[in-house]
């Protein structure tokens, strides 16, 4: 297992009181296996992605284990963190502009990756940042290397982004949103390109978006996250076929589908509750159309729905009756917390 | 080329400037109360020997006449002659304008060396003992007076411990080095005069950080407020993810692309500085253009008024430029237009 997150939770301090944002978050990513995480903003999708690169602000409690090949990510010293960072797990952003400094030519952004994880010298390192540009499709890649940020596309700088990111074949990548602020044309040749590269350095994938497009696309499994925790969990076909969680088809109703006649495309009503103000229940209840009584009151259990599918709903409580262990198992943890 | 198009374009523009300072900088002087002759002449000479002066020193001719020949004296270079030095403007320049610039640059270097990094630590140490103790720093460096500073600095390293000189540029009984460039520390290092040299540094360490004592908080607390914008930035996030440590991160990238506002500042202060410290001059006895300036003023030496204030407005455009030229340096994004 490349990387295993269990029952992770992380809170922030604001207003000098901390909120828990992430609550009991758990999943796990294959080697050669894109995960994508999927939600409206605000749902935890990015901080998740945050606290596995260990990028989170400093003074955030994060609890919960997130293992990177069986070693423990939340334990790691600080500088342990730099020698993993952008070597064993690389992240990519959403907005390419802001997330390469502007100051810096293109070659020696991706230069210094190597520079930190690497013994090259110069001319080997050149030759392999040439050797990255081409890999990410940049045509004039000799040239390229001089060049600064503000002087290429938005396509070009995401594919910069990505080449910083694989210059030492991480065994882990998070991208996040990383086609949001692109054009639609630019958006499918990136996610192909990922595709590509993932094939080649057989390595796993963290895909966070709020496109259920991007996931179909590129997707083998897939989480939906609501208001800092995870509602349902499983494969891509799994999840488009047999949605399970009132949200994920809400979800899955706001695409506008070809060929369908609708009068009215579907949309989730009501608004995700902010982090202080948690209902004691099920969080997604105020805007949930099969809401019971239960489910205002107590937490719903994570429960396993169909083959790898689970959710967590209190609609399909028989199921949980039949199959208590893995419930039990993840309140326990949570609780010891 | 587009470089020195600018340049070249920048110091044509210069020109303007300057005329506009000498007609106000003249007629202001020559407006004020007081009798130049009579001040040159001396408290007991008689009203024939004034009117004799004021003749030779073109006082009865009208303004614009006399602006005249000043102007035409100017353009051929000639600054005109000081009746109480008794010498040409320009040598007394000559004479005073050096120490000044090499306390200058030496205040300028301590406030780099200290200011920048100070500022750097707190910005990173937001609100911890670190950003705390910068913070105290700087609000004494801003809000002791100079000459108060200068004075304490003087009683305790002068008179109490008597470890470092207390006036002037070197110790008595050594001669000044063969004039190069005027600053005594350069000269008597390209002459290989050591023993000058050792006298020379070490009677500009005190004078040196009584003038930096104040450029040096300032120059901290822009650092640290326009470092705090930086580190919030996207691609500081990115150099994390790299893997970057800290120093890297914070001078490799965050520091150069908070540099604008510092370098405005440094530039500012540098300029001013060139103008004279007349606090500090005075309280060190230092032969600088601060105390010539404050001189001429008092005696009503015109030329040497209109002098000073020439070579302080050509200083403040030439740093100006200078900064200029640094910030498009600084950022690939800028042009030269």
């Amino acid at each position: 297992m490349l990387l295993q997150v269990k029952n992770v939770a992380l809170s922030l301090k604001r207003e000098g009181k901390y909120t828990k944002i992430l609550d009991d978050v758990s999943f796990q990513v294959e080697k050669g296996e894109t995960v994508g995480i999927v939600g409206e903003s605000g749902c935890g999708k990015s901080l998740t992605a945050l606290s596995i690169m260990r990028l989170l602000p400093e003074k955030a409690k994060l609890e919960g284990s997130i293992l990177l090949d069986d070693e423990n990510v939340t334990e790691f010293s600080k500088r342990r963190l730099e020698k993993v960072r952008g070597n064993q797990m690389s992240m990519i952003f959403q907005d390419p502009l802001t997330s390469l400094n502007p100051l810096h030519t293109v070659g020696r952004q991706i230069e210094e990756a190597l520079i930190l994880h690497t013994d090259s010298n110069k001319a080997e390192r050149k030759r392999r940042v040439i050797q990255l540009l081409k890999e990410v499709g940049l045509p004039r890649a000799e040239d390229l290397v001089n060049e600064y940020p503000h002087q290429l596309s938005g396509g070009m700088r995401q594919r910069i982004m990505i080449a910083i990111a694989m210059a030492c074949h991480p065994k882990l990548l998070i991208c996040d949103e990383p086609t949001t602020a692109l054009d639609v044309t630019v958006q499918a040749q990136i996610l192909d390109l990922m595709n590509h590269l993932k094939q080649i350095n057989d390595m796993g994938i963290i895909m966070i978006t709020h496109d259920l497009g991007v996931v179909a696309e590129v997707c083998d499994k897939v989480i939906v996250m609501y208001a800092g925790k995870v509602v349902e969990q499983a494969n891509v076909k799994e999840l488009f076929l047999n949605p399970k969680h009132p949200y994920t088809k809400g979800l899955l109703e706001s695409i506008p589908k070809l060929g369908k006649r609708k009068e009215k495309l579907g949309s989730i009503s009501g608004m995700v509750p902010s982090p202080d103000q948690m209902p004691s229940g099920c969080r997604f209840y105020d805007r949930c159309s099969k809401k019971m009584d239960i489910c205002k009151q107590e937490i719903p259990p994570v429960q396993e729905v169909g083959e790898d599918h689970i959710t967590a709903c209190w609609l399909f409580k028989k199921e949980v009756e039949e199959d208590d262990t893995s419930r039990s198992k993840g309140f326990e943890t949570t609780l010891h917390h | 080329m587009d470089a020195l198009r600018y340049i070249i374009k920048r110091l044509l523009l210069m020109f303007p400037i300057l005329f506009g300072i000498t007609v106000l900088t003249f007629f202001i002087s020559n407006t004020i109360p007081g009798d130049p002759a009579r001040l040159a002449a001396g408290p007991h000479a008689d009203a024939k020997v004034i009117e004799e002066l004021r003749e030779t020193m073109g006082l009865n001719k009208p303004l614009y006449v006399q602006y005249g020949t000043y102007m035409n004296n100017l353009v051929h270079g000639d600054f005109g002659f000081s009746n109480f030095s008794h010498q040409p403007v320009i040598e007394d320049i000559k004479a005073y304008f050096p120490a000044t610039l090499e306390l200058t640059l030496f205040s300028m270097f301590i406030t780099i060396l200290i200011g920048i990094p100070f500022g750097v630590i707190s910005a990173n140490k937001k609100d911890k003992i670190a950003d705390q103790f910068t913070r105290v720093m700087s609000l004494m460096g801003v809000a002791m007076p100079a000459f108060w500073l200068g004075i304490l600095l003087l009683l305790f390293f002068y008179l109490q411990l008597g470890i470092l000189p207390g006036s002037g540029r070197l110790d008595t009984g050594l001669s000044p080095p063969v004039t190069i460039t005027g600053m005594y520390t350069l000269d008597a290092l390209l002459s290989g005069n050591w023993t000058v040299f050792q006298s020379a540094i070490i009677h500009l360490i005190l004078p040196a950080i009584t003038q930096a004592a104040v450029t040096i908080g300032m120059i901290t607390r822009m650092t640290r407020s326009s470092m705090l914008e930086v580190l919030k930035s996207d691609y500081v996030r990115t150099a994390y993810a790299k893997g970057g440590t800290d120093t890297r991160v914070l001078y490799g990238h965050a520091l150069r692309n908070g540099m604008m506002p510092i370098l405005t500042l440094l530039g500012m202060t540098f300029g001013h500085s060139l103008g004279g410290s007349v606090l500090v001059e005075s309280v060190f006895s230092w032969p600088g253009l601060g105390k010539y300036a404050v001189n001429a003023i008092t005696y009503l030496d015109f030329p040497a008024v209109m002098a000073v204030t020439m070579l302080i407005a050509i200083l403040f455009i030439t740093v100006n430029l200078i900064i200029d030229i640094l910030y498009q340096v600084i950022d690939p994004r800028l042009n030269y237009d």
